[in-house]
């Protein structure tokens, strides 16, 4: 699969550094910490070690990589949820992150009503959500459920309510870790074909995954990272294929 | 700063939804629902009205409407403090797992208390009327006061939220710390009852300038203390600024503080 690549930068990921601090036991109390003061043990564990990474305009990158490989971090320092120790990360444009489906959803409200306060939470103001309330019904496809609160919703109305506002934000730049894997399988379908448009109408996204193959699939480059350094980058087959090799005989 | 500033402007919005999901919320189920908004007050001003009346005399007229046009402002005051310690930590799973600009979290606590406050305007000022006080023209100074008492209050809830991260027995000490405050406040006494001497401590507090500033215009039908007043609405709007920029400064790490 190839296709023509923009050069505009999207996202530019400069020696990034991010340290977690491991406490053996961690004291959350003032108290304990002034009584405790000095005692209180922690392990420094660098889950990235200078990252760098340049990721054009239109683009769509697969992050792969083992459990504890440091992709996850990565996306959400991008996403603006945790801080790089050390190094930045430029951002071009406006980014929706799909971490997990229906943050911030309110059980007692209506599908409705969560749309709109989902929606404002993703960054959208009130005209932006009710122009696209239509669509976000329709791709939910909930039927007369979206008036019901969402308690009585099976999990995969839920997690479908969910995809459904947030690839309707139109973020230009688009992050999304593992969440591709639910629903049944004819949503599944529609939510890649739904990828798939914005790919076409010039999104930048960034995908976690465990499968190589969705990366073949769906990506143009791919990022191999292993205890927080990137081991290969470059187009999505050639590196999906030296993982797989690496996986098969390690 | 300027840029946050901004940032936080443009997730108004979701501030919005925030407030109106905090005010719905606190009574949905409930029989009586959204009028608990004004039950509450309402219940209050009966029993402190008998037990002021009948059981408890005090030298001051119209002790119960003395206290409740002071005690409304506190109330707003201290449960937002108390409310919005909470207010970060409660929302770990969104703060986890969506990037918005976090001091949303504890404003929108600010502002939902504000309009609780502002409804039960509702009930104090038929019970003023009630009572023969007259309503004057010093009212007309009512939206500064309380524009002051925001933004000192806007200002602690920020720095107890983003604090309660790092040490979650702060939302304890908290209540300890507002019991003491509220004594050191003159909203159950006056301020004349002060002793001199201890006058130029308790001049230090600015919430005794705010709750006296409201009963000057409710209660007593005059204008406030001008000049208490500019200070201490120059003294928030510096800790508001210092708020903000610690806000700023330790919100960076709570995503896995949290």
């Amino acid at each position: 699969m190839t296709k023509e690549i923009p050069n505009e930068i999207a996202i530019e990921v400069k020696d990034v550094w991010k340290k977690f601090r491991l406490y053996h036991e961690k004291t959350y109390s003032l108290k304990e910490r002034i009584l405790f003061w000095g005692r209180n043990k922690a392990e420094d564990f660098w889950a990235l070690k200078g990252i760098n990474l340049t990721i054009p305009k239109g683009s769509t990158v697969g992050l792969i990589g083992r459990n504890g490989s440091g992709k996850s971090t990565l996306l959400k320092i991008i996403s603006r949820i945790l801080y790089p120790t050390r190094g930045e990360v430029k951002i071009n444009g406006r980014v929706s992150t799909l971490l997990e489906l229906g943050a911030g959803f309110h059980p007692d409200f209506t599908g409705r009503e969560n749309i709109f306060l989902n929606a404002s939470i993703l960054g959208l103001n009130r005209k932006e959500i009710k122009e696209r309330l239509d669509d976000i019904i329709a791709f939910a496809e909930l039927g007369d459920f979206i008036d019901n609160p969402v308690r009585n919703y099976s999990s995969g109305m839920y997690m479908r309510l969910g995809f459904a506002v947030a690839v309707h934000v139109d973020a230009e730049i688009l992050l999304i870790d593992e969440v591709l894997a639910v629903g049944d399988l004819a949503f599944k379908e529609k939510c890649l074909a739904k990828i798939k448009e914005l790919q076409k109408k010039g999104t930048t996204i960034i995908l976690v995954s465990h499968a190589p193959k969705q990366v073949e699939e769906l990506c143009h480059f791919a990022v191999w990272l292993d205890r927080g350094e990137i081991k290969a980058q470059g187009g999505a087959k050639e590196v999906t294929k030296a993982y797989k090799e690496f996986i098969g005989s390690g | 700063m300027w840029q946050r500033i901004r940032e936080i402007y443009a997730y108004r919005e979701m501030l919005k939804n925030l407030v109106s999901k905090e005010l719905r919320a606190r009574y949905k189920g409930s029989i009586l629902g959204f009028f608990w908004t004004f039950f509450n007050p309402l219940l209050m001003l009966i029993v402190y009205s008998f037990v002021f009346s009948f059981v408890m005399r005090s030298g001051i007229k119209n002790y119960s409407m003395f206290l409740f046009v002071a005690l409304l402002p506190w109330n707003y005051l201290s449960s937002s403090i108390l409310q919005g310690a909470a207010s970060l930590v409660r929302n770990a799973s969104l703060i986890k797992k969506v990037y918005f600009p976090r001091e949303v979290l504890p404003l929108s606590v600010v502002l939902a208390n504000l309009i609780n406050y502002l409804l039960s305007l509702l009930i104090l000022i038929p019970a003023l009327l009630l009572f023969k006080i007259r309503l004057t023209w010093p009212l007309l100074a009512f939206p500064l006061v309380l524009l002051v008492e925001t933004i000192l209050v806007a200002s602690l809830t920020l720095l107890v939220s983003v604090g309660n991260v790092y040490f979650r027995d702060l939302e304890h000490i908290i209540g300890v710390f507002m019991t003491a405050w509220f004594f050191l406040t003159p909203v159950v006494y006056s301020a004349d009852t002060v002793p001199p001497n201890a006058k130029k401590f308790f001049s230090l507090n600015p919430a005794a300038h705010i709750i006296e500033a409201y009963r000057d215009i409710f209660y007593e039908g005059i204008w406030p203390d001008w000049e208490a007043l500019l200070y201490v609405g120059l003294g928030c709007l510096i800790l508001f600024w210092i708020s903000l920029l610690a806000f700023q400064r330790w919100q960076k790490e709570i995503a896995e503080e949290i």
